[in-house]
Parts: C-alpha cells; sequence; structure tokens
C-alpha cells in the first residue's frame, strides 16, 4: 500500500478545498461566529493536508509502508 | 441543527476514503496473524496514533465535554493523572514482557504467565466488556444524531456499525489501525477550531477565570477536600483511585489499547508506541475539555447560549454541550467536519472494541478452548466471522446503557469491577517471579467480589449499598468508584501473595521473557530521543509543567 500519510493527506487536501470554497462562495454564518470560519478551517486543513502529502511523498521511494 | 449539502458530501466523502482503506489493506491480510495481529509490522508514528485514538471513542469525546462543563478544568485529571502515568509504566516497564513473550494478546500472556484459567478468566471478562464498551458508545451516538439532527436512531447506529464491519472485516487490525490515525487527526482537526472559537469568545482564559467559579479553572487548588470541588473527591482518592489503580489498570492490561503497541514492527517501537502517544494524550484535554468549560463562561454572558436542559427537569444535559456548542459556532462546511470528527470518534472507539474483541475470542478462546489444532486459515475465517458476532452483540448491548446519567461514570464503575484487581495481578505476574497461577486466578476472583462488595455496601448519589448495610456515605459516585478499585486492588494483590506463597512456584527457566529479572531486554543501538527512559522524562517534564500552570 502507498503511505498511509499520502491517503490522509488526500483527505484533507480534498476536505479543505471543499470546506474553503464553501467559505468562498456561500454566505454561511453560525449563530455565535462572525467570523469566516469556513475559509480559515478550510485552509487550514488544506495546508495540513498538503504537508501529509509532501511526508509521504518525500519517504515514497521504494520504502513501502 | 440544519445541515447543507455541503455537510453530507464531507460525511460521504469520509465514508469513501474509510472504506478504501479497508479495501486496500486488504491485499495484505494472508493468514490470521496478518488479520489478529497485524503480522507486527506497523511504524511507530502508526502504533502511537492509534493507541489514543482507539481509546477516543464519541462516549470519551462527548463525556469529557460534558465533563469539563460539569467539573471544569479538573476534568483534565483524566488525561493527566488518569492516563499518561500509566503510558509510561506500560511503555518503560511493561512492554518488554508482553512484546518479548511473543504473545499475541494480553490474555495469553497470561496464560504463558500463569496458567489457562487466570487467560479464560481474563478473556471472557475482556471479551464481554469490550462488546458492553462498544454497545454504549453505540448506543450514545445514536441517541445524540436522533437529538440534533433528528436522524432516526436505528439508522445512523446500522449506517455507522456497517461501515465499521465492512473496513474490519476486509483489512482487520491493520485496516482498523490506519484508519484509527485518519480518525485521530479528524477527531483533531474537527474539535480544536471549535475549542479555539468558544474560548476567544469567552474572552480569552482570562475571560473565562473571571465568569466562572474558582473551582472550574483549577485541577489541584480545590482537590485537598472532597466538600470544595463539585468532583467530590479529595487528593488520596484521585491520586490512588484514579491516578493509579483505574489508570493503570487500563493503560496497562487492557488489551484494547496494548493491542496497538503489540502490532508495532519492534520492540524498540512497541515501547515507544505509548511514550509517543503521550505526548498528543497531554494536549487533548485542549481539545475535548475546554470547550465545555468554555461553554459555562458562554452561557453566563448574555450571548443567548445556555447548556439545554434534561427533558422533564433534573437540570442541564451536559451530554448536549458539545452539540450546541458546534450549532453556534460552526457554519455548514465545518459543521459537517465536526459531525464527521464525532463519527469518526464513534467508529474509532468501536472498531478498538470489535479487533480486540477479534484476537481475544480466536486466539484465546477459540483456539485455546473449542478447536486447538486447526489449520490457519481456519483461524483467519473464525476471525473474520468474529467480526460480524462483534458487530452484531454491540448493536444487541447498545440498549442496555440507558440507566447512567453521566456516560464516564458507568464506564468507571465497570472499570472498577474488572479492571482494577488486574493490575495488581500484573504488576505481581511481571515483577515477582514467585506468583503463581492459582495465586493469580484466586486474587482477580477476590478482587472483582472486593469490588462489587465495596459496591454494595457504600452508597453515593443513591447508587450502590445494594447489600443492605451502608457502611459509609461518599459525596459522589466518582470518589465511590475511585474507592471502589482501590479496595478490589488491594484486595487482590493481598489474595495473589497469600495464595502464591502457598502454591508450588514454577520452575525459573519456563518464565524467561515473561518476569522481571528473568528477561534480557535487548539494548538497541537507537539514538537517546529514541529510548524509553529519556522519552519517559520529557513527557513527565511536560506534565509537571501542564499541572503547574493549571493549579
Amino acid at each position: 500500500m502507498s503511505d498511509l500519510r499520502i491517503t490522509i493527506g488526500a483527505f484533507f487536501v480534498l476536505v479543505g478545498a471543499i470546506v474553503g470554497a464553501t467559505g468562498l462562495v456561500a454566505d454561511y454564518h453560525a449563530p455565535l461566529e462572525s467570523a469566516n470560519v469556513n475559509l480559515y478551517g478550510g485552509a487550514a486543513m488544506l495546508i495540513f493536508g498538503a504537508v501529509m502529502l509532501w511526508l509521504g511523498r518525500r519517504k515514497t521511494g521504494g520504502h513501502a509502508s | 441543527m440544519r445541515l447543507a449539502p455541503v455537510d453530507y458530501l464531507i460525511l460521504a466523502l469520509y465514508f469513501v476514503f474509510v472504506l478504501c482503506i479497508g479495501w486496500i489493506v486488504k491485499r495484505r491480510v494472508s493468514t490470521s496473524e496478518d488479520f489478529l495481529t497485524s503480522g507486527r509490522s506497523v511504524p511507530v508514528w502508526i502504533t502511537s496514533l492509534a493507541f489514543i485514538a482507539a481509546n477516543l471513542g464519541a462516549q470519551e469525546v462527548i463525556g469529557m465535554c460534558a465533563s469539563g462543563a460539569k467539573y471544569g478544568i479538573m476534568t483534565a485529571h483524566f488525561y493527566w493523572i488518569g492516563a499518561v502515568p500509566a503510558m509510561l509504566f506500560v511503555g518503560v516497564f511493561m512492554m518488554p514482557f508482553y512484546y518479548g513473550s511473543r504473545a499475541r494478546s494480553v490474555p495469553e500472556y497470561l496464560k504463558l504467565r500463569f496458567d489457562e484459567k487466570t487467560r479464560a478468566l481474563n478473556a471472557v471478562t475482556f471479551a464481554v466488556m469490550t462488546v458492553f464498551s462498544s454497545g454504549i458508545s453505540m448506543y450514545a451516538l445514536g441517541l445524540l444524531f436522533e437529538l440534533v439532527l433528528h436522524w432516526s436512531f436505528t439508522a445512523s447506529v446500522l449506517l455507522s456499525a456497517a461501515i465499521v464491519l465492512v473496513y474490519t472485516f476486509l483489512g482487520g487490525l491493520t485496516s482498523a489501525i490506519y484508519n484509527e490515525v485518519l480518525q485521530f487527526f479528524l477527531i483533531v482537526l474537527g474539535f480544536a477550531p471549535l475549542a479555539i472559537l468558544a474560548v476567544l469568545k469567552a474572552g480569552g482564559w482570562s475571560g473565562m477565570a473571571a465568569r466562572l467559579p474558582q473551582v472550574m479553572t483549577h485541577t489541584w487548588k480545590y482537590a485537598g477536600h472532597a466538600s470544595e470541588n463539585p468532583m467530590g473527591v479529595q487528593v488520596f482518592g484521585l491520586v490512588a483511585g484514579l491516578g493509579f489503580v483505574l489508570s493503570f489498570g487500563y493503560w496497562c492490561t487492557d488489551f484494547l489499547v496494548v493491542q496497538r503497541a503489540m502490532a508495532a514492527e519492534s520492540m524498540s517501537a512497541a515501547r515507544r508506541t505509548p511514550l509517543i502517544a503521550a505526548f498528543p494524550k497531554m494536549v487533548m484535554p485542549f481539545v475535548v475539555i475546554l470547550p465545555g468549560v468554555a461553554a459555562v463562561a458562554l452561557s453566563h454572558m448574555a450571548l443567548g447560549y445556555s447548556i439545554p436542559l434534561k427533558p422533564g427537569g433534573g437540570g442541564p444535559d451536559y451530554d448536549q454541550t458539545l452539540t450546541t456548542l458546534m450549532a453556534q459556532f460552526y457554519p455548514s462546511g465545518m459543521l459537517g467536519l465536526g459531525l464527521t470528527a464525532l463519527m469518526a470518534s464513534f467508529m474509532s472507539g468501536m472498531a478498538g472494541n470489535v479487533t480486540a474483541f477479534n484476537t481475544v475470542w480466536t486466539y484465546d478462546l477459540y483456539q485455546g478452548h473449542i478447536r486447538k489444532n486447526a489449520p490457519d486459515s481456519h483461524y483467519l475465517w473464525v476471525g473474520r466471522v468474529t467480526t460480524i458476532a462483534g458487530v452484531a452483540f454491540s448493536i444487541g448491548t447498545a440498549y442496555l446503557a440507558t440507566h447512567f446519567n453521566n456516560i464516564m461514570d458507568f464506564l468507571q464503575l465497570v472499570f472498577g469491577f474488572v479492571n482494577a484487581p488486574l493490575f495488581a495481578t500484573f504488576l505481581l505476574g511481571m515483577f515477582w517471579k514467585r506468583a503463581t497461577g492459582h495465586g493469580a486466578f484466586t486474587g482477580l476472583l477476590a478482587g472483582t467480589a472486593a469490588a462489587a462488595a465495596t459496591h454494595g455496601l457504600t452508597v453515593a448519589e443513591n447508587k450502590g449499598g445494594w447489600l443492605g448495610a451502608v457502611w459509609h456515605t461518599f459525596p459522589s459516585t466518582m470518589a465511590q468508584n475511585f474507592w471502589i478499585a482501590i479496595c478490589a486492588f488491594s484486595v487482590c494483590l493481598i489474595a495473589t501473595a497469600l495464595v502464591s506463597l502457598i502454591s508450588t512456584p514454577r520452575v525459573e527457566s519456563e518464565l524467561q521473557n515473561l518476569v522481571y529479572g528473568l528477561t534480557r531486554i535487548p539494548h538497541e543501538d537507537v539514538p537517546w530521543y529514541k529510548r524509553p527512559a529519556p522519552l519517559a522524562l520529557i513527557v513527565i517534564a511536560a506534565l509537571v509543567l501542564l499541572n503547574v500552570l493549571f493549579w
């Protein structure tokens, strides 16, 4: 199997993109929060996912775990 | 709480990934050991995260947030003294015997160290308990989703159980462990933003401290007397009951968590598993407990937020704290993520129980007692069938968990009866070569009986006292549970030692790799930061710092 980090990275890149895009296009607001939670949350997940992908790719040269 | 299509999309995406992991891992399963013990080949960072994720079930997340709202930051004791020291102990001192003995499960270690009857007793109680925990977790989730989202109880329980069943059936323990890592990150990324938003809204830590009674923002300051803190415990019961007996009983002997470390690729990795896991474990209170504390502060500010009341009176329903906070702070999008994280926590807890149940049933009960010398392919088949049975039993027992108002208290009660005496057995088994099988067996029975008797003879919040006479009244069920554990442990320790001294000891050659003093711990040539002792010292330093900061 390819590195688990790649699977996890792919998941969070996708979810981060979906949540972040929601923040950009839709004007959803929670009752107690005025900030664009979707945009920041999405961005954070996107970054986390990208780091996991990078970590996974860096190691996958011949070493599969 | 209203969900938008984007929320369902995230939930669906998560399900797809979970099933994919199961499908990919399936190719690596060819023997029963691959299926039930991961063939001892999992990298250490994965076993470490799985080690805490398996314990981080939905009842843990919801229950800890609830306890945060009920008791304040004092709840962090369940992590800081109620988990971390025991995790260090199992990594530094106990793992050499678990891993070195080549046992495939904790009950199997008991068979190697003591005898068949001790193993059978432990295996049966453990199997029942895992199914029970899984059922409680399921019940909590179904009830919550029914309440918050108006989903049908049966539908949400069956859907999530079906997904857990598919991926554990396909890839066994490896699949469960790999998914637990994904679930761990999802839980952290799904709940940490909630903690940040809630605390910021409540005016930061100082704003919370100004709005809350002092006992809610201190962990030790009011632990001197039971009457001064909302948990109704005092420092000896807390440290000896929770910090020593209960937590060591759970983290050092519960196969659910120990199994994750035993799946590691080497002895060194197995020992480091709980030590590395201690770092994220230490900061989990900020993710799961802090939102609960902040919720109480928020309900004191004129924001229109308050913790919902129980239907039909009886005070606040703390178990709803987490979901109401999510509804207040997460817009659709993040809300979907938060709910997915809740679903993930439920699944990790349940898969953990199912895989542990699997191994114990297949190796300790089926292979040990029902059919001894079948080809390996037969046990692989039994393991797969047991997965289905385990999930089915969990669904069945989900309806039993109705009589207790706080899920945490109930779990403590179960641990008190079954797990508390266990640690005494392992302590003597691993560190005293004179301890015998008869001693261990008698000790376990006596300890469990002592636990039940303590519960039967004392009363707390109208619980217990079923033996007629009431010898003592505790200020809270939590204090009662801690003392049940202390009594069970002491009785088991004494009974095991006494019976061991009058029964025949085993010859020393049979005890190699099982007992301290007769086991050579391999010296591995690894840099200092990979050695157990320095890692443990770093953890202790961080732990002391946290306790001082939140004194």
